[in-house]
């Protein structure tokens, strides 16, 4: 019954694209991507692969009285040569899939059909309904319920770890420019049993709730958290908190802090809740810890540089993380250039194989470049990690991105990609990709990013 | 003492007064524009080049919003809560770009042309994500964690 609810309602949202011919406002935003490359890694069969892949999306606005909406966006691949990606020769997913009514006051809104939730400390994807509205006296809720979307099932048993139904929720209140305050919980209906001994007590039913919060004492400072209960466990899953200060104009300094209990944050996740174990025996399995802080400063209207660092603590290690980064910007947009340099030193655990002499550390260097006209675009991007302890024989990762493309008209745009690799995977890896851009709006005003 | 049936109704009403005082108070609350007024430029915008004070809809400082590269390291913080003011400049598919629950392709390379766009995964991945899986898995599951990418699956199983 709810595959068939879920499906009625995907459906329903796509019966409504004819409807976009007659909205006074519509994007239609189409991505074809023509990648071809060769694998002939050690002791795996060459084979030559030429998926094709079409992105298509589509938002139509002011349809009917002017404030319902449809909002589809998906995308289907097929392979022309030899199987790309999975044991499918063609392959497709809808992202979603809904129609959207804005009511005239309160920000108030319906949605009826596949959408991502994202309220408070709540991330998912519904077959379902959703209504929000903000309420007097600074008060808000939203609400959402429906089919949970299924993926692909984990191999060896016949699910995906999730349950059929789903709903949840958030209220929140907030106070004119100095607090807001969110209480939000999930509830999805009983996890399939998954008959794999890694799960053994430590994977279940998705149901959480928490909270999240914004205070701004005063209008150059900013604290935000979220933390969030796995009622399952009946334990803390997940804090954060980031402090934002803007002592000038153009000076932004953070400062975070991060809690995470592996067995509670992956529980209802049959991949994460399995890994621990599988990885090396548990020792994964507790708690992480991150603090760290970045300043941004613009420079000038053309400069930007962004200094960070971060301090990782695991039962196993500690590590850390730091680097800066410089973006300008010039000609109005048309020309955009990068820099920047991280360093993450960790100890031995940490490596791709955590033997005694090996380490996890590793050097990242990156500067790209992109220009863009009304007639043509074109990019380069290079990224290196220096590995510490050579990883498979290797001393780095290099690759080389480069695009270049032609605005065939105002709407339409062709462009190809190439890009080299030298890395532990591949010793000379070239891959290369032709892609088709056509964006046709009707619309007044608005943005369209 | 048990309620009587006269305190419950005379409770009930009470309540429908005050939902129907909501109710009408409601018609009087802002709504945020559907869309930015005005074309806005590609790339990181910054609200208070043209914006001051407060943000009606949201209650809070325009300057919290504006999209430095830490509000874009952060952003998550910001939609939780303000996805409305986020939807009046950005289509959904904007955030569908690295936010998908299943997909094939990496947004670096799918956006291949754009090193402008803060993307996850940029080069050789394949390596990295060796040592920084075991580093801060939280960060895997905030992306991959129900989705069971198929390129996930296939060793991870």
């Amino acid at each position: 019954m709810k595959k068939v609810l879920s499906r009625l309602l995907a459906s329903l949202s796509l019966a409504a694209l004819p409807a976009a011919a007659y909205a006074a406002d519509s994007l239609v935003d189409t991505t074809t991507l023509l990648r071809f490359s060769q694998d002939s890694r050690p002791g795996v069969a060459k084979s030559t692969l030429l998926p094709a892949t079409v992105f298509l999306g589509l938002d139509a606005d002011k349809l009917a009285d002017g404030k319902l909406s449809a909002h589809v966006l998906g995308w289907g691949r097929a392979d022309l040569a030899d199987k790309s990606f999975n044991e499918n020769q063609v392959d497709g997913s809808l992202t979603y899939g809904y129609l959207q009514y804005r009511f005239g006051a309160a920000n108030a809104q319906a949605r009826a059909g596949r959408f991502f939730v994202h309220e408070g400390i709540l991330n998912e994807q519904v077959d379902g309904v959703s209504v929000r509205s903000d309420l007097p006296y600074g008060f808000g809720v939203s609400a959402f319920g429906g089919a949970t979307v299924h993926n692909v099932r984990i191999p060896g048993t016949s699910s995906d770890g999730k349950g059929d139904g789903i709903f949840g929720g958030r209220v929140n209140y907030r106070y004119g420019g100095m607090f807001e305050i969110g209480l939000a919980g999930v509830y999805e209906t009983v996890a399939p049993t998954m008959a794999d001994p890694n799960l053994a007590g430590r994977f279940g039913s998705h149901r959480v709730i928490g909270a999240d919060l914004w205070y701004s004492p005063f209008a150059k400072v900013a604290l935000m958290a979220r933390a969030s209960i796995n009622t399952e466990t009946s334990r803390w899953a997940e804090q954060g908190y980031l402090l934002t200060v803007k002592p000038l104009k153009d000076l932004t300094v953070t400062g975070e802090f991060n809690d995470y209990q592996d067995r509670d944050l992956f529980y209802s996740s049959a991949l994460f809740a399995a890994m621990p174990s599988m990885l090396s025996g548990n020792n994964l399995n507790q708690q992480s810890r991150t603090f760290g802080g970045s300043a941004s400063y613009q420079l000038n209207p053309k400069f930007e540089l962004t200094g960070d660092y971060k301090h990782y603590t695991r039962e196993i290690g500690k590590a850390d993380r730091l680097g800066a980064e410089l973006r300008c910007t010039l000609s109005d947009l048309a020309v955009r250039t990068g820099a920047g340099y991280h360093y993450l030193r960790s100890s031995a655990d940490f490596a791709v194989l955590p033997t005694l002499d090996a380490s996890g550390s590793f050097h990242e260097l990156r500067a790209w470049a992109m220009r863009d006209t009304k007639s043509y675009f074109a990019s380069l991007d290079v990224i290196d990690y220096l590995f510490k302890r050579e990883i498979d024989g290797k001393k780095n990762a290099l690759e080389l991105y480069g695009s270049l493309g032609y605005h065939l008209t105002p709407n339409l745009a062709l462009s190809g990609d190439l890009s080299y690799g030298s890395n532990p995977q591949n010793t000379d890896e070239l891959k290369g990709l032709i892609r088709l851009n056509y964006s046709m709006k009707l619309a007044g005003k608005g943005d369209t990013k | 003492m048990r309620p009587s049936s006269q305190s419950l109704t005379l409770l009930a009403l009470v309540a429908l007064l005050f939902a129907l005082a909501a109710c009408a108070q409601i018609k009087a609350l802002p709504n945020l524009p559907a869309n930015h007024p005005e074309e806005l430029a590609s790339g990181p915008v910054s609200c208070t080049e043209c914006h001051e004070d407060q943000q009606k809809g949201t209650l809070k400082q325009y300057a919290a919003f504006n999209h430095s590269r830490s509000f874009i390291t952060n952003h998550r913080f910001y939609a939780g809560s303000d996805d409305v003011l986020c939807a009046t400049c950005h289509k959904v598919s904007f955030c569908a770009d690295c936010h998908t629950n299943q997909t094939e392709i990496k947004p670096s390379v799918k956006n291949g042309s754009r090193p402008d766009r803060v993307m996850p995964h940029r080069g050789d991945y394949l390596t990295l994500h060796k040592i920084e899986g075991k580093l801060d898995p939280a960060s895997c599951h905030r992306c991959h964690g129900r989705a069971n990418n198929e390129r996930c699956v296939v060793c991870h199983r």
